[in-house]
């Protein structure tokens, strides 16, 4: 016997009841791909599992006329990949579900899980961050919105409570002149777990003058969490992009995060891949806005 | 506390008693003695234990068994009909593309799957269906060249 405790929650109110009773000992689960490994590394013997996978209000993806995305936090991986709808909104967000891990995992592992893990490799988060999206929670006193750019506050550790879960995640529309891109640097193509750097990238070029008027920008593998590189971003605005723009980006870049050492790759050899990737990420973005030169 | 669910494995309805934590590949192995769904990493990377869960493949190691009640599994014993392999199995032999045999189950299993999705897959679509199962002995080539056969069949 394991002692533990189960929960097919079947509603958000369920869930989050039995949080409540559960006093800080419950743990959410969805997917499972993450969970389970620490409970199969003997790290986590949980005395009460809380199952949200089947919650009907977590699930479904829905793409409003006005172009905002809903994306329920149990939606997995491949749901997200696939998406059509989405893959019209935001080409980064298909680029990124489609690079996740392997499709087996992508099966079950689910967008909401992968922000909750707040993994500082982490993919979704990345997009989140730079795309400005908003985090919809429900706890004991109902809902409340956290922006994703205030979310992840430390390595693992996040604004959620103890007594709460993500429901649904929400992707404002992107305005004319909006591009977007993914990039990704690994070891191994699939299953890179240790030593990944992203970087998402959300842009809006200036119709006059072709300059970067707005940027958004997500960073993974380059900190203890996912990581908002407001500093960076700051440089790019109002410039062009050009060769001196990008030498101005990495150098700012490399001052702003603090990628960790790994058996891998070393901190700064992290901070110089994050630069190479960044610039291209930024350039694909450039050239998928409306009008660009190709 | 035990967890009572109806699991249809191969096609036979089970209903089973399992615990919050058990994993689906340790209600297999050690509570069915389906021994062919291989154990391995036990942490999502290796692929040896694949299986399809309602026709898609997952990892059956980091899947509780308690979360798919009412779901239909399919393992790598369910290839094999009145005694004769799958042409997939037979294309494994006939390429070589089995070594020392420990990640074979997740490959079969996860080309099963790739084969019932896209009947015909290109090499690209095979190998990034593929990418995500190691084979130590590295038989990558031949393991690719066994699928491309019977997609090309």
């Amino acid at each position: 016997m394991s002692g533990c405790r189960f929960t097919a929650a079947k509603t958000v109110a369920e869930a989050v009841d039995s949080l409540v009773a559960a006093k800080g000992d419950g743990h959410i689960i969805a997917g499972g791909v993450a969970l389970v490994i620490l409970m199969n590394e003997k790290l986590l013997q949980p005395s009460w599992l809380i199952d949200i996978s089947r919650i009907d209000e977590l699930k479904g993806i829905t793409v409003g006329a006005d172009r905002t995305i809903r994306i329920g936090a149990a939606v997995t991986h491949r749901e997200v990949a696939r998406s059509s709808e989405i893959a019209a909104v935001y080409p980064m967000l298909t680029e990124m579900a489609s690079e996740i891990a392997c499709g087996r995992i992508m099966n079950r592992g689910t967008i909401g899980g992968n922000i909750c893990l707040a993994d500082p490799q982490g993919d979704p988060p990345v997009a989140m961050l730079a795309l400005d999206a908003t985090f919809r929670i429900a706890g004991p006193g109902g809902k409340r919105e956290v922006p994703a750019r205030s979310f992840f506050e430390d390595l693992y550790v996040t604004a959620l409570g103890e007594d709460e879960l993500l429901s649904d995640i929400h992707i404002p529309a992107p305005v004319t002149n909006t591009g977007t891109a993914f990039g990704k640097f690994a070891a191994r193509k699939a299953m890179d777990y240790s030593s990944t750097i992203s970087t998402a990238v959300s842009l809006v070029r200036d119709p006059n003058g072709g300059g970067i008027a707005e940027i958004g920008l997500g960073l993974g593998g380059c900190g203890v969490t996912p990581v908002w590189p407001e500093k960076t971003e700051a440089v790019l605005r109002g410039r062009k992009p050009d060769d001196e723009t990008f030498a101005v980006m990495r150098a700012t870049l490399a001052d702003e995060i603090e990628p960790i050492g790994d058996s891998l790759y070393s901190a700064d050899y992290k901070r110089r891949v994050a630069g190479i990737i960044l610039t291209r990420t930024v350039k694909m973005a450039y050239q998928r806005t409306e009008g660009a030169s190709q | 506390m035990s967890v009572d669910i109806t699991l249809t494995i191969n096609g036979q309805r089970r209903a089973l008693t399992v615990e919050p934590t058990d994993t689906l590949v340790s209600i297999l192995r050690d509570r069915l003695g389906m021994t062919g769904t291989h154990k391995d990493c036990c942490m999502g990377i290796c692929g040896s234990c694949t299986v399809l869960v309602n026709d898609r493949p997952v990892s059956s190691c980091l899947l509780l068994a308690a979360q798919i009640d009412g779901d239909a599994v399919r393992t790598v014993e369910s290839l094999e009909s009145k005694g004769s392999l799958s042409p997939l199995q037979e294309a494994f032999l006939t390429f070589g593309a089995v070594q020392c045999g420990y990640c074979t189950p997740g490959f079969l299993m996860t080309a099963t799957s790739l084969l019932e999705e896209t009947p015909s897959p290109s090499r690209d679509e095979i190998v990034e269906a593929l990418k995500g199962n190691l084979c130590r002995c590295t038989g990558y080539k031949k393991i690719i060249e066994a699928v491309e056969s019977v997609a090309n069949a």
